[in-house]
């Protein structure tokens, strides 16, 4: 049987599609689980935060192994930005790393991501999305500044969900 | 005058006569030491789960006290807490109770039986601890790196003290025991080194802060130890002469050595230097780490302190501890592993026979079972852990002796071969090659150490020779040998059969056999596809790639060197990254074509991979001459790859299990 390139790539291309969609379609599931175990007085951005918490401070463990000071510290920086970012390429977003001209910051830049939709299709309010997001981000810190005894905070200039075409983050050494 | 608890005479041996320095006494504080060899303390998974020591322990250390001829022996290190959260290994020795004590004098009093010091070991496992509870306790709370090991909480100052309070009562009670020398651990992420490693304490108080602090931890131990041994009872500490950890800001080795100065002051009478964490990403006792590579830090060592200095780490070879004490740089050689694989190595280096050591192939097969809760096991010593079971040190005579034909020259036949042969049997090994060693004298050819493998194949030739083997080297056996001999048993260890694959296209390829290749007898291309993923497959293919060639690894393992134990997979792994190889696990070849094949992964996708050659490393039993040998009525074993293609351990362990039992 001859190999077929195109054949093969578009059927790994919507492979990857329904997996990546399958992920955010998941998550949204479960929230929608937890609500009804929360019950009706439960908030339920308290609840996403709280997930998003969980998330990030997994993430945050997941990545002690990947980093290291071999490099110095402004690698070091930017591996632990491209960590942030990959985590959101394998779910469909393009993620960018941008330097800055202080070496104790870098930028971090969503130009698509599918999680705006997703919020969309489920009914759930936009700031929703930008709130959990920075969760995330900033829970993957504590155990990462811990361990590597140094301090660095994440924080959210723009944001695709406020209707600002893109989300960038700074990541700064405090 | 400084104490002499055995005496021992070397002169009339020719060991001593040719490693004069190992064979010298020293004096340790105030014991004299009658040699140069520790055998240093080593977990083995072996006591009982609560803690009391075993019988499996007893014999483990008595026959490893026999063979430091008078040197020092150490018992495992001891967890020292009721809440046991100093606990490494869940077969690791306990000591926090008095109740432990008639246990640990039968550890003490095995090692005496041999007419060797008795070494005791406190060690709280720290943040490598906590195997059998859900947190440990450390300096600080520095998340865990590696997910296997239990959160850590900072310790207060009252759990400091009282640690210390615990390596003291625990130390009293070794001394009742019977000890004679009293060792605290301090390395590869224990609670000692915890505290004084910048990485993981990062207190604010009098524990923490410059080395000073770091250490005042273990300073108190060390002052309180001095003070409750006796004063011929020399306290000693095993700690890191570098940490490597740079990667998270671990010590600096301007900061070790201060450790060591600072511990010397405490009033320490040796140090037993070591390098690494268990969270180092740099190796350090790995097969690819040449022997002897460590020896700068002893020497270091030996610059900064005065008091003795021991040292293992891949110090294998007895001339180069020997003429490293020669030159100054170190006082006392250390064995652990190469003592797992002969507990009496320097007793053999003593008497002149060398050529009877089974030398350790540094594989960490030892590690990776500790590290899983599982008892030490060696990848070449079959009888490591089973010193007390006889059916394993003093197998029966052979009734009725047999006449035995073993196809296959390889570590299995061999192992199998002199262990039937020294029972009684008449046993006759059979090779189509002119060579002993099976596939191990191509297995010997990959980079990265492995000619260390063939030091089993030697020390099975030697044995084989001793028990009388005879060998039939270059003789094929065939049906009708087998008829013409009619032994009354044979013992297949022929290795494996090298499987050509069903992918359309294979058969008018360029093919090649891995064994063919290793040797150099094989040409091949620039773009290489080696096919099969375990450690075969690894060998060949980073053997290639050293010679400049394009390689990639198509196995259906899930992992590449599914094979390989995961205290050394993790080299590997690192290896085939750094010299660009390609592997595709859990794949197929689909389809040869002209200067490529194709690829299907294990859900089914496609994609090609330029190849110009193929080497088959893939493994399957060997079923040739079973029939030819049952239908003769001839009693029949298969070990080895033949049986089911494995590694060397593996066959080693097949040869020898046969070996005692046929």
């Amino acid at each position: 049987m001859a190999f077929d390139a195109e054949k093969e790539i578009s059927k790994l291309w919507g492979d990857l599609h329904a997996a990546q969609s399958e992920i955010g379609r998941t998550y949204f599931r479960w929230r929608q689980a937890a609500l009804a175990v929360a019950g009706p007085k439960a908030n339920p951005l308290d609840v996403s935060l709280k997930a998003a918490e969980i998330i990030g401070k997994e993430l945050g463990k997941q990545s002690l192994p990947r980093l290291n000071f071999l490099k110095g510290e402004e690698t070091w920086m930017r591996s632990l930005a491209g960590g942030m970012a990959i985590q959101w390429i394998m779910q469909g977003a393009i993620v960018k790393i941008e330097k800055s001209d202080k070496p104790s910051e870098i930028f971090i830049k969503w130009e698509r991501c599918p999680w705006p939709s997703f919020h969309k299709e489920y009914g759930v309010k936009m700031e929703e999305d930008v709130l959990c997001c920075d969760r995330i981000l900033q829970s993957i810190l504590p155990d990462v500044n811990t361990f590597f005894n140094v301090n660095y905070k994440i924080e959210t200039l723009k944001a695709i969900p406020r209707g600002q075409g893109v989300c960038l983050r700074r990541l700064y050494k405090a | 005058m400084a104490k002499v608890l055995f005496e021992w005479d070397y002169s009339k041996y020719p060991g001593a006569k040719k490693f004069p320095h190992l064979f010298k006494p020293i004096q340790v504080g105030n014991l004299m030491v009658p040699n140069r060899i520790v055998y240093a303390a080593t977990e083995d998974n072996l006591n009982s789960h609560d803690g009391f020591v075993t019988d499996a322990d007893v014999a483990y250390m008595r026959s490893r006290a026999e063979g430091v001829v008078g040197g020092m022996c150490f018992m495992q290190g001891v967890y020292m807490d009721p809440d046991r959260k100093g606990q490494g290994y869940v077969g690791q020795a306990a000591c926090w109770d008095d109740k432990f004590i008639p246990g640990l004098k039968r550890l003490a009093d095995a090692i005496h039986s041999q007419k060797a010091i008795a070494g005791f070991q406190l060690m709280d496992c720290g943040r490598v601890g906590a195997v059998e509870v859900d947190s440990g306790k450390g300096p600080s709370t520095v998340p865990q790196r590696l997910r296997i090991f239990r959160p850590m909480y900072e310790m207060s100052k009252d759990d400091i003290k009282l640690m210390i309070k615990q390596h003291l009562d625990s130390a009293r009670r070794g001394l009742e025991a019977g000890f004679d020398v009293m060792e605290i651990s301090g390395i590869v992420g224990y609670l000692i080194s915890n505290f004084i490693s910048s990485y993981t304490n990062r207190r604010k108080d009098e524990y923490g802060g410059d080395i000073r602090g770091r250490m005042k931890a273990v300073v108190e131990i060390i002052e309180g130890l001095k003070k409750i041994c006796p004063k011929d009872v020399p306290v000693g500490i095993r700690l890191c002469a570098e940490e490597l950890l740079d990667d998270v800001r671990g010590n600096t080795p301007e900061e070790s050595m201060m450790s060591y100065k600072i511990a010397e002051e405490a009033g320490i009478d040796y140090f037993s230097v070591t390098a690494g964490w268990q969270e180092s990403i740099v190796p350090v006792i790995s097969r690819d780490v040449p022997q002897g590579s460590w020896l700068h830090l002893a020497k270091r060592s030996k610059e900064n302190v005065k008091v003795p200095i021991m040292m293992a780490y891949r110090l294998f070879d007895p001339s180069i501890p020997h003429k490293a004490i020669e030159k100054g740089d170190l006082d006392i050689w250390e064995m652990c592993r190469p003592m797992i694989a002969d507990p009496l190595l320097p007793k053999k280096v003593l008497e002149g026979r060398e050529q009877d050591i089974r030398w350790c192939v540094a594989c960490n097969l030892c590690l990776a079972r500790l590290f899983r809760d599982a008892p030490m096991t060696c990848y070449i010593n079959p009888l490591c852990a089973h010193e007390h079971d006889p059916k394993y040190t003093n197998p029966p005579p052979a009734d009725p002796k047999k006449n035995i034909m073993i196809v296959g020259a390889g570590p299995a036949g061999l192992e199998c071969a002199y262990m039937a042969a020294q029972r009684g049997h008449e046993v006759h090994v059979y090779d189509k090659r002119k060579e002993l060693g099976g596939t191990i004298l191509e297995a010997s050819r990959a980079p990265y150490g492995d000619d260390e493998l063939m030091t089993c194949i030697r020390y099975q030739k030697v044995q084989c020779e001793k028990a009388g083997v005879q060998f039939h080297l270059g003789t094929e056996v065939t049906e009708d040998l087998i008829k013409e001999e009619l032994p009354d048993s044979v013992v297949l260890a022929t290795g494996p059969v090298y499987p050509t694959s069903k992918a359309p296209g294979f058969d008018k390829a360029k093919v090649v056999n891995v064994l063919d290749v290793l040797r150099g007898d094989a040409k091949v291309g620039d773009n290489i596809v080696v096919w099969g993923n375990r450690k075969p497959g690894i060998g060949v293919a980073l053997s290639l790639a050293k010679q400049g060639k394009k390689v990639t690894l198509v196995g259906k393992e899930k992992s590449a060197g599914f094979d390989i134990n995961p205290s050394f997979k993790w080299r590997y792994m690192i290896f085939l990254r750094q010299n660009g190889i390609k592997a595709y696990n859990d794949c197929e070849m689909d389809e040869v074509n002209p200067g490529e094949i194709i690829v299907k992964t294990y859900d089914g996708y496609r994609f090609p991979v330029k190849c110009d050659t193929i080497v088959v490393t893939e493994r399957v039993p060997n079923e040739n001459l079973k029939n030819a040998v049952q239908a003769e009525g001839i009693e029949l074993f298969v070990i080895g790859d033949a049986l089911v293609p494995r590694n060397m351990s593996s066959a080693v362990h097949d040869g020898f299990h046969i070996g005692v039992r046929i």
